[in-house]
């Protein structure tokens, strides 16, 4: 069974949000709910500067505190890795979203399009089915994947190709050999959370 | 469920077309994906940009216009309610037919000798992919002004366009990525605008080692990718290249480190110059003379006898100079060569001197060059496609705001010396132009390529010469009189001085016919009410207009003042096929070339029609229909000639032929003339399969081969042919009593000397009864990958993504400038200029000069949907509109000098 997990090089990301808004695309999320969102930090003191792009993304972490932390049992993790919620179980408590260290869970507050209370007739269709009052995340698009599609629908856009996404139980994988040869970090570590997002710098 | 998947491509901005597939479910488009089949055609991989992705809300935008209007109230302004009541089509082509065929009876021409019929498109280089076949309405229609701007010549690369496609047909100046190993960027800010193809190879290349300098006022996402940011002082980039030029040859022993042969044979260099500035000539053939040292003698520069071409030295020759009109002096004294000239010329600019202008250490500029230089691999070579060629990886690359008005000329000129000096142009590695849009063919610019006067490329240039010189304006823009660079192609309408319309229109200068409102005018996706500097202005002189017909797609602040709306077909509600691949604009090089079409997806939310169907519709009402139908065949509009050996596919002239009929022929003619005549398909194989392409040899990407071929050289470093025609210009105005331009008259110099660039924004204040010391800071723009070109200002979801990228919906400033001005981070601050105020919110960053202030692309709405809520300020309501920041090219920057402080009060001072 694979443990799927990406590699995210900030070498190469431009900041684009091209990944952000494929994800929102693909997922068909709610207005202001974006599971991959890019941050922008701002390093040193003029005029020794440096601006950094970050993707994020849920860390599908190996020993993921937002599981723990669910009290109606609606967050698990699958056997390969991905960590899922199920939108019927979710009682809405969110503690998951105060245990998870990378804020990479989001609430589902209230129903309503992006030109104002009432949805269009587009926005019907394309925004997915998901129920207000329930926390929702990234999948690392299990959709796709469980139809075979084996590329989250953030890597395959990223017109950086900065977004790897592979097996990292498999040591010949791409995503492994990255890591292995550019020392790939995870965030947090100090978390213990063991994500499986790996950032290359 | 039935789900489709379409292709289509985007060209929401000039990098395009992105290729990609609709997903559209039961009848609904709601997914957007990279088209996997061209993976390997496109040097992106096929990837989409994030406009893209915007497209499918784009489609279902309530706020759309969704039917035809008619205005209802006659009194216009901007709080006059247009008062509009939907039409239908019919009305509303009844209505501009009506108006232009008045038109047409009167006759084309107003009594100031101005077209009666005026269009406005936004940016050239993405308007023609969706304009259908209305270039060829317009072709038989006879005299249009396509010059009444819409924030061309400020928002482009202006200069850059005419100076590059004059030195090496580069309309656009690409830096050749993947054979570069060290960029120097003067403020290009390709990761933002060179879309997805710029920054997959950006990211390839610096994965690759390639190092990437950005030298610029603030750190914009492409210098956030660099290896090193370098802080610099707005329009000071001349002074920064110049020192390079400095080091490069007061510095080190340019016999070593420039590529000798590449100037001694490809530049004119060795022409030498004589007491007048001009070439010394061949009294008998006029042909500029050399000096040969191995016979110690001047020989002609194409003499058979010449062998050791002089680059430097003083020579004593005689010969003839031939200035400008009939001037002619006979010359018998020490003359040198250009090169030996450029070398004085730059002996003044030290980086020293450079530092006191720019901020830019000297140490730095030092180091700059001498970097430029290692990684320069003068000698080296590189096979390409079998052919084996120079390669030279390095590039110097500019933003807008440096190439564009004041300071341009010198910025361009002195990058493409520096890539002369070591041999870096038009060869793998260095700079090179990606397509030209002045000189013919359009789709190759190495068949543009043909011998011309004095060993150089044939030039089309607007005439000064006496004889031939345009002596009044055809159009408001009067490109053809003041602009000889422009030249006089398809193009040129948009590459003259596309403000001086909205300028002169209400304070015509002295012994120039007043720009008149046309009679109609029509607009599509243009908003210079926005784009345009000084807003206010724009507003003020469209209530003058008599008509204007707008292609809306939701009300914006132009249309406001329209009389009929015409509903838009956007990207996916309409049919065209397009021109993808080849070279193109910026980093557009491929390895393939072909056609891409658009199609409408799924069934339109709204009235629209496709803009072929209103084309072919307004030729029938006008009485032009085998005019313009004769132009389609000619290949207006649909990018390819219908009839040309090997094959006949044109239209019946005779009847209106279908928006289908004619993409059609478009695309059989287009795969037959890709395949010389051999493979043909159809629409309905392209409605199927998205695209067509060949192969495109990379070995066409470079100049180099076809210069070599024809013995020719590159016009630089000397400007002789620009110093002529700026002396002919000035004697043809002033025998007209026109001085007005002469400020600009004073651009066109042999070698381009340092002005004080900065000042001339700083004088604008003396204008209006103000000081230059209350307007200390520069305002500056920076364009949003998320936000240029796109026409999506209306879409809260890319509104909702722009938020998180620095810059959007405030006003960038330095911290410790802000420490200064007691303001805080998100603290309202007013920004005042000269002519104007705006507010918006602060946004405090490390990596901003400290005398710069920037607002992020263009806004300023108030009557654009979901726009106008954002609160954004913008650098056109308080750019002044003035003859005096006008360079020669009719090119502005979008600059302008501002005083700042907190509105909180009792919190700022300026």
């Amino acid at each position: 069974m694979p443990r799927w997990g990406m590699v995210i090089d900030l070498t190469r990301c431009v900041g684009c949000y091209a990944c952000t808004m494929a994800c929102k695309v693909e997922n068909g999320t709610p207005p202001g709910i974006w599971y991959a969102p890019v941050y922008e930090k701002e390093l040193g003191h003029y005029p020794t500067v440096k601006r950094l792009f970050i993707p994020a993304l849920c860390n599908h972490c190996h020993d993921a505190p937002c599981v723990k932390a669910c009290p109606s049992g609606a967050l698990r993790k699958r056997e390969d890795g991905i960590v899922v919620v199920d939108q019927d179980r979710c009682c809405g408590s969110r503690a998951c979203m105060a245990a998870c260290p990378y804020g990479a869970l989001h609430f589902y507050a209230k129903e309503e399009g992006e030109y104002g209370p009432e949805r269009t007739a587009f926005e019907q269709a394309f925004y997915k089915p998901y129920k207000v009052g329930t926390v929702q995340k990234c999948t690392f698009c299990a959709h796709r994947i469980d139809r075979g599609v084996l590329t989250p629908a953030c890597v395959e856009t990223c017109p950086t190709g900065c977004r790897v996404f592979g097996d990292l139980s498999d040591p010949d994988s791409e995503v492994s050999h990255l890591i292995r040869r550019r020392n790939g970090v995870q965030a947090r570590p100090e978390a213990g959370t063991c994500p499986s997002v790996f950032y290359l710098r | 469920m039935a789900t489709e998947q379409i292709p289509v491509y985007c060209y929401q901005c000039v990098a395009g077309p992105d290729l990609l597939k609709v997903v559209v479910r039961d009848g609904v488009a709601v997914g957007v994906a990279p088209n996997d089949d061209f993976r390997e055609i496109h040097p992106a991989c096929g990837k989409v940009c994030v406009r893209a992705y915007g497209l499918i809300q784009k489609l279902y935008n309530p706020n759309r216009i969704r039917t035809p209007m008619r205005r209802t109230n006659p009194r216009k302004g901007r709080h006059e309610d247009p008062e509009w009541v939907a039409i239908s089509w019919d009305e509303a082509l009844d209505l501009l037919a009506e108006r232009l065929t008045a038109l047409r009876a009167k006759s084309l021409l107003d009594e100031a000798g101005y077209p009666r019929l005026a269009v406005t498109f936004g940016s050239g280089g993405i308007a023609p992919a969706y304009l259908g076949t209305f270039p060829a309405f317009l072709a038989a229609w006879g005299p249009v002004d396509q010059g009444i701007g819409s924030g061309q010549g400020v928002k482009c690369y202006h200069s850059e366009h005419l100076y590059g496609e004059f030195w090496h047909r580069a309309f656009t100046v690409a830096a050749d990525i993947p054979h570069c190993d060290y960029v120097l960027s003067f403020g290009y800010n390709g990761d933002a605008s060179g879309g997805v193809t710029g920054v997959w190879r950006h990211a390839e290349a610096r994965a690759g080692g390639l190092r990437w300098i950005q030298v610029e006022p603030h750190l914009s996402v492409t210098g956030a990718g660099a290896d090193e940011w370098v802080p610099i002082r707005p329009k000071t980039d001349a002074a920064v290249l110049f020192a390079l030029l400095h080091v490069v040859l007061h510095e080190t022993d340019w016999r070593r480190t420039c590529d000798l042969p590449f100037l001694e044979w490809m530049t004119s260099g060795p022409y030498l110059v004589g007491p007048h500035g001009y070439y010394l000539r061949d009294p008998e053939s006029g042909k500029p003379l050399v000096w040969d040292l191995a016979l110690e003698r001047p020989l002609p520069f194409d003499d058979r006898r010449l062998t050791r071409p002089a680059l430097d030295g003083t020579f004593l020759a005689a010969g003839v100079e031939a200035g400008a009109d009939d001037e002619r002096w006979a010359v018998a004294d020490p003359v040198r060569p250009a090169f030996a000239l450029l070398v004085e010329h730059v002996r003044p600019y030290t980086p020293e001197w450079a530092e006191s202008v720019s901020d830019v250490p000297a140490a730095t500029i030092r180091r700059l060059a001498g970097d430029y230089l290692a990684h320069a691999s003068v000698g080296a070579t590189v096979e390409v496609d079998g052919t084996t060629l120079p390669h030279r990886p390095v590039a110097i690359v500019l933003g807008k705001t440096v190439t564009n008005g004041w300071g341009g000329y010198e910025s361009c000129w002195a990058r493409t010396v520096l890539a002369a000096l070591v041999g870096a142009l038009e060869v793998p590695g260095g700079i090179l132009g990606t397509t030209v849009r002045l000189n013919r063919p359009a789709a190759n610019r190495l068949a543009s390529v043909k011998p011309g006067p004095d060993g150089f490329m044939a030039q089309p240039v607007n005439p000064t010469s006496r004889e031939q010189w345009q002596d009044a304006p055809h159009i408001r823009n009067a490109y053809r009189t003041l602009v000889p660079l422009a030249n006089d192609s398809p193009w040129s309408p948009a590459l003259g001085p596309a403000h001086l319309p909205w300028l002169f229109m209400g304070s015509p200068p002295e012994r120039w016919p007043a720009p008149t409102p046309p009679d109609v005018w029509i607009i599509y996706r243009a908003n210079p009410a926005i784009s345009n500097w000084e807003t206010g202005r724009i507003e003020a002189e469209l209530e003058r207009f008599p008509f204007i017909a707008a292609f809306a797609y939701t009300q914006d602040e132009t249309n406001w003042y329209a009389d009929v709306l015409l509903p838009e077909a956007t990207d996916l509600e309409s049919l065209q096929l397009y021109r993808a691949g080849g070279t193109k604009y910026i980093e557009q090089y491929w390895k393939y070339s072909g056609f891409a079409l658009r199609q409408p997806v799924t069934a339109s939310p709204c009235d629209v029609r496709d803009l072929t169907d209103v084309a072919t519709e307004l030729a029938k009402r006008c009485g032009i229909l085998r005019e313009y139908v004769e132009a389609i065949n000619r290949g207006a509009g649909v990018g390819v000639p219908l009839r040309t050996e090997p094959y006949d596919l044109s239209l019946d002239p005779s009847r209106p032929p279908s928006t289908a009929e004619v993409w059609d022929r478009a695309c059989r003619a287009a795969t037959r003339s890709l395949t010389q005549g051999q493979e043909e398909r159809d629409l309905r194989w392209f409605k199927a399969h998205g695209a067509f392409f060949v192969p495109f040899p990379e070995v066409r990407y470079y100049l180099h081969p076809a210069m070599k071929a024809q013995g020719l050289r590159y016009e630089l470093p000397y400007q002789e042919r620009i110093l002529r025609m700026g002396r002919e210009l000035a004697n043809r105005l002033h025998e007209r009593g026109i001085t007005w331009w002469d400020l600009q008259l004073e651009e066109y110099q042999g070698l381009p000397a340092w002005k004080d660039f900065p000042d001339i924004w700083a004088r604008v204040a003396l204008k209006h009864g103000r000081r230059p010391e209350e307007f200390p800071f520069f305002l500056l723009t920076t364009r949003s990958m998320q936000y240029s070109w796109g026409a999506n200002v209306s879409l809260p979801i890319l509104a909702d993504v722009a938020r998180h990228v620095t810059g959007h919906f405030g006003l960038v400033l330095n911290r410790s400038t802000a420490r200064r001005l007691g303001v805080a981070d998100g603290d309202l601050v007013e920004i005042e200029s000269p002519t104007g105020q705006t507010r918006g919110r602060a946004i405090l960053r490390e990596g901003v000069h400290p005398d710069v202030v920037v607002a992020i692309q263009q806004f300023g709405h108030w009557a654009t949907p979901v726009a106008r809520d954002l609160g954004m300020p913008s650098l056109n309501q308080v750019a002044a509109m003035d003859l005096e920041l006008t360079d020669a090219t009719g090119s502005g920057a979008d600059l302008v000098r501002v005083a700042v402080r907190g509105v909180d009060a009792g919190s700022g001072t300026r």
